[in-house]
């Protein structure tokens, strides 16, 4: 790594990270309405899209990079605007719409089910209970800490140098495993001269994707799904366990209070 | 019994007495009221043995021959117990020392002489004045054992007693036993520490406390010097034995005061290192026997026990100081100059304690400065450097020995009986109702006062004429002969001349120049006021203690009952100086008389005070004894020999003033209420110097105690501000540090998380930089 | 070796699963309100859901699958258990704010208190009024309790 090429991929990808992490300081909540920075936390934002994906590898086909991009897109958007919104119900909302983005993702890699379920479970149904939360405690108005980050630059840089680190960790990948440090190449695979092995439907792009997903995992996982099984059942259980202990305890606060109350006025 | 020579007898003197404190502090608490045997068995044993080697020694010297007969020949006999140390090759001795000398008449040295060998025996010497010594000091111990199972009676405390009282008899035996300088030094501490627990008996008692403290420090004064002298006679002499020892390879090393050495009459060096040494020991002989100017604590130990008082501070503890000079007397021969420093030391002090003791109203603290007093007299006759001043010395620590513990047992069972008071002021006429007591008294304080024929008259003569002979002999250009007879002249001194001794060194210092004829005329006559003084106070003390109409105080005990007193003698009251207590008068025949116990040790007392002086005297017993000791059988010392005769002219000038002395008393005092009006007042301005010591105490305040406590105090500052504030400090580092990193505990998780999850990324950053290609 | 296999496929999918993890870490670490800090923490899910996915398409085999399934019935459960804990912390304070709890904090720290922040200049929407004509219609209890403002 001789001098510093800023157009090379490793500079792009830096930049592209110093970036976002100017961006994501800038659009987080900090108690001033200055609406000037988040606009320029924004612009930021873009600029560092832009450099990933300059920095992105080519897939096979135009439709392909077209359908990729745009869910990838969807998903890592709303993800930003879910963590700098200041309202947490909008919030909520671009959550959602990155789950949709996620599963799009999910879809373009094969996993059908996946995809679906993420959709069905996380949006329809932990999103909802989050909205539930949400409409108990909120209070009206934009509250005080919703207003405030707390240590917003030490988050964003913590943020960056993790995505520099997994970003450049992703770009040194290889075909070959035991080329596995080799420079990242532009140009695909290296090692396609390894003899192709018999040619059969890779499983999870196989036609009956969901029938091979059930056999694996009620054969090869069968007990980890019990596990999983029982586990919802503690959650399950855990959960309304709680509350009614906060509710006796409630109650016996109560009831000692009109005790209290009784014998005082006696 | 042929087995027991006298050299395996000699360890038991001391070994009895300490195997008596062993068990009297082993089984004193179970004992109880008997707690007395063990210590009294120990000291009845070695009394017992020392008089059989009194005996065996006397057997020894042989009878007396006429003067002019062939010279006494020494009597020692060794006992080396075991080797303490030993080196082979220790040192290089510096030329020019006699450790360095070859001309001395032994084996050649070897070729190795450049390292001298150096050793350390544990041994003992049987030899006349240490058989004297042995004698005076268990016997007397015994006594005062005995009269202490009376005095202490009830005591909490009373095991205790006895087991010091062991441990004191044992550390003086091997003083005054031990051939080793430096076992010397090691039971000079050791009597010293004996005596600051027996002064600080009834510790609980700020003044005892006090005054124990001080008689420590004082005495550490003194033993400094005898430190140093220590250390100046290694270098000196190489070696620190005084008999001649063998070493291993077959050479002989002649002791310090060795038949080697003493037969050579170049042995001893003088000029400044034998100055040195000699004006070292002078230093610790004052210190350990109270001698100007570390004479200060001798009156404050009066508030020990009465009997501890008799013990040691009258007839042995102090008597350490006169046994060391007499028994370095040819080291202090080629010095005249210390010599001379020496009596003059010993005059001045007489005289200036005689002068105090003439105004004190406390019976025990006259006595005290009565024994200050008589060891300035001895301190005068051993700076004769004459056979007759040592022997005299001796003679007189014998008879003061006697006449002296009679006198303090017999102040001890007049406060017993007082019910502890001691200020002569608050009783008077005791004689009628404690005659023991009072006869005994009287008898000591005769000899005291030395009145014909008693013990202390023939003693005080002797040293007169000592100091008389000196005198004139200095003024003859040193020698010793006779010229004709005249009145007042000593006619009865005839004999050879002695040579002048010894290396003629240059006199550096200009000690010398004390040596001079004068010196020792006013040393005579301070010698003579002083025995008026003596006699002066002593019967002063006996008018208004027995005389005059019989009073008593208050919680005085009658005959009947002395058991249940308890331990809290006060000493004395310093309470109210003009009109006392008025006390009562006692109806009909009521008797304070002390019990058996206490008088019989004054009645066994009462006979040799009256006649030991004539005894030893008349016969020249203890001179021609005492004139074996080796030490005494130098050719310098020996050389000085006089015939024993006595002094009627010095005899005459004795008895006149102790006449005058006892009628100044007996106007004053006899017959009259002892709290009338004061001598003090009647000399004026002269009785307030007398009666504050002279402001010795004062002056050491200002000059040595309140800079030292000064120094004390800057050094409790510098350790409290300096030591401890560096400690401090360092202890405060973590403190603030910890302070300052608590801050960032704020109690947000978050910031926690947000620690954490820096902490991680540094590790992963870490790992792909050193794993990348 | 997957014929499908393709490697700047995975480095895509990796790319942006590695930047929902990150934006969910930033998500967990600044936003103070207890809901966001969940939706961010789901978030980090999806992306390590996504990463998962890739390698298994990578892969071919349907491990990444299997371990994306039990990761969504995980976060099922932890969702579920945390907003009663979130429910309860808020009966407790009043408030969804995670700087609320400072407890653990040492003796000599003060609490920390936000800045004043200054005030949201929003100007009230204006609704039309007509002239009240007639009697007042009774007074409508679900009116009074609703919020007319989320």
């Amino acid at each position: 790594m001789n001098g510093f090429d800023p157009f090379s991929p490793g500079g792009l990808l830096a930049a592209g990270v110093v970036a976002a992490a100017a961006s994501l300081r800038l659009l987080l909540p900090s108690g001033g309405e200055s609406r000037s920075l988040r606009w320029l936390g924004g612009l930021l934002g873009l600029a560092a899209l832009a450099a990933f994906i300059a920095t992105g590898r080519r897939l096979g086909g135009l439709g392909e990079e077209a359908v990729f991009l745009i869910v990838s897109l969807v998903a890592i958007v709303s993800a930003a605007a879910t963590v700098v919104s200041r309202s947490p119900v909008y919030a909520a909302i671009w959550f959602a719409l990155c789950l949709a983005g996620v599963a799009g993702v999910l879809l373009v890699l094969g996993a059908q089910f996946l995809g679906v379920a993420t959709i069905v479970v996380y949006a329809g149904a932990i999103l909802v209970m989050f909205l539930f939360v949400l409409m108990l405690a909120q209070p009206a108005g934009l509250a005080p800490y919703d207003r405030v980050s707390n240590e917003p630059l030490l988050a964003a840089l913590a943020g960056a140098v993790l995505l520099g680190v997994l970003s450049l960790s992703i770009g040194r990948l290889s075909a070959s495993p035991s080329a596995c440090c080799g420079l990242p190449s532009r140009t695909g695979p290296a090692a396609a001269t390894a003899p192709a092995p018999a040619v059969t439907d890779a499983d999870p792009l196989a036609a009956d994707h969901v029938a091979r997903l059930g056999g694996e995992l009620f054969g090869r996982h069968l007990i980890a799904v019990e596990a999983a099984g029982v586990l919802l059942l503690v959650a399950l259980v855990g959960a309304i366990a709680v509350v009614a202990r906060g509710e006796q305890a409630r109650a016996a606060a109560a009831a000692d209070a009109r005790a209290a109350g009784r014998s005082l006025s006696r | 019994m042929q087995e027991l020579s006298p050299t395996s007898l000699l360890v038991l003197v001391p070994l009895l007495p300490l195997l008596g404190a062993i068990l009297t502090v082993a089984l004193g608490r179970r004992l109880g009221s008997k707690a007395h045997l063990p210590a009294m068995a120990g000291i009845a044993g070695a009394a017992a043995v020392a008089v059989t080697l009194l005996v065996a020694t006397a057997r020894d010297v042989g009878p007396a021959r006429g003067h002019g007969a062939e010279p006494v020949r020494p009597v020692e006999m060794i006992s080396t117990l075991w080797q303490w140390a030993s080196f082979d090759k220790a040192y290089a001795a510096p030329p020019g020392s006699p450790a360095a000398d070859l001309r001395l008449e032994s084996q050649p040295l070897s070729r190795d002489a450049a390292l001298r060998p150096f050793s350390i025996p544990v041994a003992l010497r049987l030899d006349p004045l240490t058989a004297t010594m042995l004698t005076i000091i268990t016997c007397v111990g015994l006594l005062v054992a005995i009269y202490s199972t009376g005095y202490m009676h009830g005591d909490p405390g009373y095991p205790r007693f006895f087991a010091l009282v062991a441990m004191f008899v044992f550390s003086m035996s091997m003083l005054v036993a031990a051939s080793n300088f430096l076992l010397v030094y090691v039971f000079w501490e050791a009597v010293g520490a004996c005596s600051y627990l027996l002064i600080g008996f009834w510790f609980t008692k700020p003044e005892a406390a006090r005054a124990a403290k001080k008689a420590f420090l004082v005495n550490r004064v003194g033993d400094f010097g005898l430190a140093i002298a220590v250390f100046l006679l290694w270098m000196t002499y190489g070696t620190l034995d005084f008999h001649d020892t063998i070493s291993s390879q077959g050479v002989i090393m002649p002791g310090i005061l060795g038949q080697t050495r003493l037969a050579d009459a170049g042995g001893y060096v003088g000029g400044i290192v034998g100055t040195a040494i000699c004006l070292l020991l002078l230093l610790a002989a004052c210190g350990k026997s109270a001698q100007l100017p570390l004479h200060v604590w001798l009156p404050d130990a009066m508030e020990g026990p009465t009997p501890a008082s008799a013990l040691i501070h009258a007839a042995t503890m102090v008597t350490a100081g006169i046994y060391l000079i007499a028994r370095s007397s040819p080291l202090f021969m080629p010095c005249p100059g210390a010599l001379a420093l020496v009596s003059i030391v010993g005059g001045t002090t007489a005289l200036v304690a005689a002068l105090i003791g003439t105004v004190q109203n406390d019976l025990k603290r006259v006595l005290a400065y009565s024994t200050i007093s008589q060891l300035g007299y001895m301190f005068a006759s051993l700076g004769t450097g004459t056979l007759l001043g040592f022997t005299a010395a001796i003679f007189h620590l014998l008879t003061h020995a006697c006449f002296k513990a009679l006198l303090f047992l017999g102040a001890g069972s007049v406060m017993h009986a007082m019910g502890g008071v001691i200020d002569m002021r608050r009783f008077g006429g005791l004689r009628r109702v404690m005659p023991i007591t009072a006869a005994t008294f009287l008898v000591g304080s005769a000899a005291l006062a030395g009145v014909a024929p008693f013990a202390g008259f023939f003693s005080k003569d002797e040293i007169l004429a000592a100091l008389h002979a000196k005198g004139w002999a200095t003024a003859h250009g040193g020698h010793h002969a006779a010229v004709d007879a005249s009145p007042f002249r000593p006619a009865s001194f005839a004999g050879e001349a002695s040579a002048t001794w010894g290396p003629t060194a240059a006199d550096p210092v200009g000690l010398d120049a004390l040596d001079s004829p004068a010196t020792w005329q006013i040393l005579f006559w301070m010698a003579l006021v002083t025995a008026g003084l003596t006699a002066f106070y002593t019967f002063r003390a006996v008018f208004m203690t027995f005389t005059g109409p019989t009073r008593v105080p208050e919680g005085a005990h009658p005959h009947g009952g002395h058991d249940t007193h308890g331990h809290a003698h006060d000493s004395h009251d310093h309470g109210s100086h003009g009109h006392h207590a008025h006390g009562h008068e006692p109806q009909g025949h009521v008797s304070y008389e002390s019990p058996p116990a206490m008088t019989f040790p004054l009645m066994v007392l009462a006979v040799p005070s009256a006649l030991i002086g004539w005894l030893l005297f008349s016969t020249n017993w203890l001179g021609h004894f005492l004139s074996a000791t080796p030490s005494f059988t130098a050719t310098a010392v020996a050389s000085t020999a006089t015939p024993h005769a006595f002094h009627m002219d010095l005899a005459v000038q004795g008895t006149i003033a102790a006449a005058i002395g006892i009628v100044v008393a007996a106007i004053g005092h006899l017959g009259r209420r002892s709290d009338g009006p004061q001598l003090e007042r009647f000399l004026g301005p002269l009785g307030g110097l007398f009666a504050n010591k002279f402001f010795f105490d004062q002056i050491y305040a200002a000059l040595v105690v309140r800079p030292l406590e000064g120094l004390a105090m800057l050094a409790a500052l510098f350790d409290r501000y300096v030591i401890d504030g560096v400690v401090d400090t360092i202890a405060r580092i973590p403190l603030a540090l910890g302070g300052i990193i608590r801050r960032s505990q704020s109690g947000l998780l978050q910031r926690y998380a947000l620690a954490g999850v820096l902490g991680v990324l540094a590790i992963v950053v870490l790992l792909a930089w050193q794993l990348r290609p | 070796m997957n014929p499908s296999a393709s490697l700047p496929l995975l480095q895509n999918a990796l790319t942006v699963g590695a930047i929902l993890f990150s934006l969910g870490l930033v998500g967990i670490l600044a936003r103070r309100n207890l809901i966001v800090m969940f939706l961010a923490a789901e978030m980090m899910l999806q992306g390590i859901s996504v990463s998962l996915v890739a390698w298994s398409r990578y892969h071919g085999d349907w491990g990444g699958h299997v371990l994306v399934i039990f990761v969504l019935t995980v976060a099922a459960c932890e969702a579920a258990v945390a907003l009663v804990f979130v429910l309860q912390a808020f009966s407790r304070t009043g408030r969804l704010d995670a700087a609320a709890w400072q407890s653990l904090r040492e003796a000599n720290v003060p609490r920390t208190v936000d800045h004043e922040l200054p005030p949201i200049d929003t100007v009230p929407p204006r609704f039309p009024t007509l002239t009240p004509a007639g009697v007042l219609p009774p007074e409508d209890e679900d009116a009074r309790l609703e919020r007319d403002h989320v």
